[in-house]
């Protein structure tokens, strides 16, 4: 989703026009696009005085950022050593077979992005799963089934009403 | 004010904080780089240029001599049997990374008799670039931040923004200049320079005829240094041998 020029100028404008503000400016593009559109980066240089290169630079350092369009939900499978353990490869593949993406993807209806994060910090819950702000743990193939099966009933009825 | 210090035996002076690989070449004792770049210093990241010191305190230590302050009564050995051990695992490292790299890192690699490695660590087998970060470095000082390092880790990489022929791109060629390995595509050929999948047109000196800037790297130095017209139509090289009265 690619914001109007006039909400993109007010969220710009949330911050003095200096290069130590890109992160923040880039972490908000992100919030509301779900990922950091191009003309956005570009804009955000121009308004920060940053040179394209060094923002570019930036927005592909950090693992958080996206440069592509990412899925409504984004599934973040912890990889950390304790789910590692635990068979956070078994989650993976498990998510694969409900949505038909492997990790990185994107499934069909745009509903769910599969990623991974080094740690979740929640290791006496490994496996975990966080999607949006929710936190999943002690992931069964069952489990996963029910959370994604409720997330899809969700986004169904929200069309409905 | 001086430093007293021994590099390989011999007694050499020093500005205090001078770096001891700039205080060895000055005493004709040469050290191996790669990253080094004297109007672009503090890379320090090749670390080929290691050598062996001890303090005057008698702590022993192995330092980049890039960035090492010279002080008094510091003794540095440069070409050490240990020296020489750690140079040939970081030029293994090193020509792993970049198998194509050509200039002073094969003839190095030489020099120190590496070869034959294994291409564990090799993540692309084309690649050219140690990565030292001179390119980014000059165009930003010298140009006009066309080019950054970008992603990270293993699949860092130097780039134009979204990998497209740069805009900010003023074809000056610093970065392809700086270079160590020849890692950055530049040719001129009929008056026109291609680099970064850009085209410059090179405009020629009034002087000697040849082409020696792009109309873009003038603009752009004009707008700067508020240099006169005249001054900017003659090429360095000519401009040096012309007395202050011939430019104006
Ligand atoms: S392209 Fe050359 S100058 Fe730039 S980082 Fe790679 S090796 Fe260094
Ligand atoms: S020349 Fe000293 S670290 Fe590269």
């Amino acid at each position: 989703m690619i914001l109007a020029q006039e909400k993109l100028t007010e969220l710009l404008q949330a911050y003095p026009p200096e290069r130590q503000h890109t992160l923040a400016v880039f972490q908000d593009i992100q919030k509301e696009c779900g990922y950091l559109p191009k003309e956005h980066i570009v804009a955000a240089a121009d308004y920060l005085k940053v040179p394209l290169s060094q923002a570019y630079a930036m927005a592909t350092f950090y693992h958080t950022f996206s440069l592509t369009p990412r899925g409504k939900h984004v599934i973040k499978v912890c990889d950390g050593t304790a789910c590692h353990i635990k068979d956070s490869k078994g989650v993976l593949q498990s998510l694969e077979r409900l949505l038909g993406v492997g990790l990185g993807g994107t499934d069909a209806d745009g509903l769910f992005t599969i990623e991974t994060v080094a740690c979740l910090g929640c290791c006496a819950l490994a496996p975990a799963m966080q999607i949006g702000e929710e936190y999943y743990g002690n992931l069964t193939d069952e489990i996963i089934a029910e959370v994604i099966a409720d997330y899809r009933r969700r986004e169904a009825g929200e069309v409905v009403a | 004010m001086t430093v007293n210090l021994m590099i390989d035996g011999l007694a050499c002076e020093a500005a205090p904080g001078q770096h001891v690989l700039d205080v060895a070449r000055q005493n004709g004792v040469e050290i191996p780089t790669l990253c080094h770049h004297e109007a672009l210093a503090g890379q320090a990241c090749c670390r080929l240029c290691v050598v062996e010191i001890e303090e005057a305190s008698g702590s022993r230590d192995v330092v980049v001599s890039c960035t090492y302050p010279a002080k008094e009564g510091l003794k540095v050995s440069t070409n050490s049997e240990q020296v020489r051990r750690l140079r040939r695992t970081v030029l293994t490292l090193l020509a792993e990374r970049a198998p194509l790299a050509e200039g002073a890192l094969p003839a190095y690699c030489q020099e120190y008799g590496v070869t034959g490695y294994d291409l564990r660590f090799t993540v692309d087998k084309d690649e050219k670039c140690i990565l030292c970060g001179l390119c980014t470095k000059a165009c930003a000082e010298l140009g006009n931040s066309a080019i950054e390092t970008t992603l990270r880790g293993v699949d860092k990489q130097v780039a134009p923004p979204f990998d497209e022929p740069p805009a900010a791109c003023i074809g000056c060629a610093s970065c392809a200049e700086v270079c160590p390995t020849g890692a950055i595509a530049c040719e001129d050929a009929d008056g026109v320079r291609t680099i970064w999948e850009k085209e410059f047109e090179l405009l020629r000196c009034e002087a000697c005829g040849k082409p020696f800037a792009t109309a873009e790297e003038l603009a752009w130095l004009k707008e700067r240094l508020l240099d006169t017209e005249l001054n900017l139509a003659y090429c360095p090289s000519c401009r040096g041998k012309m007395s202050l009265k011939d430019l104006t």
